[in-house]
């Protein structure tokens, strides 16, 4: 159940599709998830995602600069997908990984 | 400029903050040394090892080990209560209350390992420090666990694979090298003096495997946790273990430490601990949030630093003067440190 588990646990489960999504598509779905509707709620999902991929869980396919500011203006936006890594990690977290 | 270079300058962003974070871990954890080692002669504290070591009165202190021991554990047990009643303030600052309470919950796949990493950190690192303290000094303590990068950066590896590179294992090699210098040094010239104190020594080995295998295991457990809220678990966890288990233990045996526990209540003991409570609990913030920035090996060596660190607070505020050992080591420490933070970050990932 959505907002239930740890941040990190639930942005796992978003990418254990094993699609790309953009981070600020995610930041902004688990902002209103977890009622973090504000600059420092943004910020600190979108650090959760960029640890994770520091911790070799998800990796960056493509990126572009935000133009429009539609998460913030002139910084980078990133596609990222789940790693293999991730995946085990994911079915670690007790997530129904498909 | 191309989007390359601007990913390349966001790496760099990322890998920067996580030493900033690892810098300031060092410099609290030096500045700990302070509270850390004025505890000892403050009330009860120092009634209580002096009744403890001779409770004849005669003054021969026959008990003198075991009671440097029993204050060392309640003295740990006292540093993990003030770290977790700042860790607390820090994370309703933060408005993190909520995820830590999704952590907890999640005992099998995550908190379990900062609950592991409270034993290896608590009653093995942390009381080995103070036991070092007590035995043989704070600038001994200080140096002794600095060789808990190789240990925690070999673990990250072994057990997830933690890539580090040639450069920051140079770095790594030269902040300990410049850690023994200081090490060696001084237990020169204890042995010169005739006055070598082996259970200090063996604290001080507690401290440094200690704190590498907590490093290594809380590093998997950051994997997916906030390190904000997986250092509060690691000090939850560590409570438990001394205000449930040891300290009861140590009352079982015969050692009066609840009633020295109640006195510790009085306004200079309140406000020492409360110095080393806040010291500590944001070195340890700041440690755990270089790990997923930078990794665990490079975070526990930048944060070696603390070493250096130690050595000039101590000699700020307690007057204690280095010695050239300490000088040369020092600037080893800061040398190896420069060759981390020198590297060029290319790779998003550390695995």
């Amino acid at each position: 159940m959505a907002g239930l588990r740890p941040i990190k646990f639930r942005l796992l489960e978003l990418f254990s599709d094993e699609k790309e999504h953009w981070n600020n598509e995610i930041v902004v779905q688990v902002q209103k998830e977890y009622n973090m509707n504000n600059n420092f709620g943004r910020d600190s999902i979108n650090f959760d995602i960029l640890e994770l991929v520091s911790g070799g869980m998800l990796k960056s396919v493509e990126s572009k600069v935000d133009e429009e500011g539609v998460y913030k203006k002139g910084f980078l936006l990133h596609k990222y997908v789940i790693t293999d890594f991730g995946k085990v990690r994911a079915s670690d977290a007790c997530l129904e990984y498909v | 400029m191309d989007i390359r270079e601007l990913k390349k300058l966001e790496n760099k962003r990322k890998m920067n903050k996580g030493y900033m974070w690892a810098l300031f871990c060092a410099i609290l954890w030096g500045i700990w040394y302070i509270p850390g080692t004025i505890i000892w002669a403050v009330p009860p504290f120092d009634a209580m090892w002096i009744n403890i070591a001779d409770p004849t009165g005669a003054g021969t202190y026959e008990n003198g080990t075991a009671a440097t021991l029993v204050v060392a554990v309640l003295i740990s047990a006292f540093n993990a209560l003030t770290v977790i009643l700042a860790l607390l303030v820090w994370n309703g600052v933060l408005g993190k209350f909520g995820e830590m309470t999704r952590t907890l919950k999640e005992f099998h796949p995550c908190s379990k390992w900062f609950f592991l990493a409270s034993i290896f950190g608590g009653p093995m690192a942390i009381l080995g420090s103070f036991i070092a303290i007590g035995f043989i000094g704070a600038g001994f303590a200080a140096v002794a666990a600095l060789l808990y990068p190789v240990i925690g950066s070999i673990l990250a590896r072994q057990w997830y694979g933690e890539q580090i590179s040639k450069r920051a294992w140079m770095g790594i090699l030269v902040i300990i090298v410049g850690g023994l210098t200081i090490f060696v040094g001084g237990a020169i010239a204890e042995i010169s003096a005739g006055s070598i104190n082996y259970i200090g020594y063996v604290g001080g080995l507690m401290a440094a495997l200690g704190w590498g295998i907590e490093g290594a295991i809380a590093g998997k457990g950051l994997d997916i946790a906030e390190p904000d809220v997986g250092i509060t678990l690691r000090f939850l966890g560590e409570n438990l273990i001394w205000w449930i288990i040891l300290v009861p233990a140590v009352a079982l045996a015969g050692y009066p430490v609840f009633e020295y526990a109640i006195a510790a209540f009085n306004p200079l003991s309140i406000m020492v601990l409360g110095f080393a409570g806040i010291t500590f609990g944001y070195c340890y913030v700041s440690w755990y949030k270089s790990f997923p920035l930078i990794g665990v090996g490079r975070g526990q060596g930048i944060g070696n630093l603390y070493g250096l660190c130690a050595v000039i607070f101590m000699y700020l505020f307690l007057a204690q003067v280095p010695a050239w050992t300490v000088l040369v080591g020092g600037a080893l420490c800061v040398l190896g440190s420069f060759v981390m933070i020198s590297e060029e970050a290319s790779e998003e990932s550390l695995r």
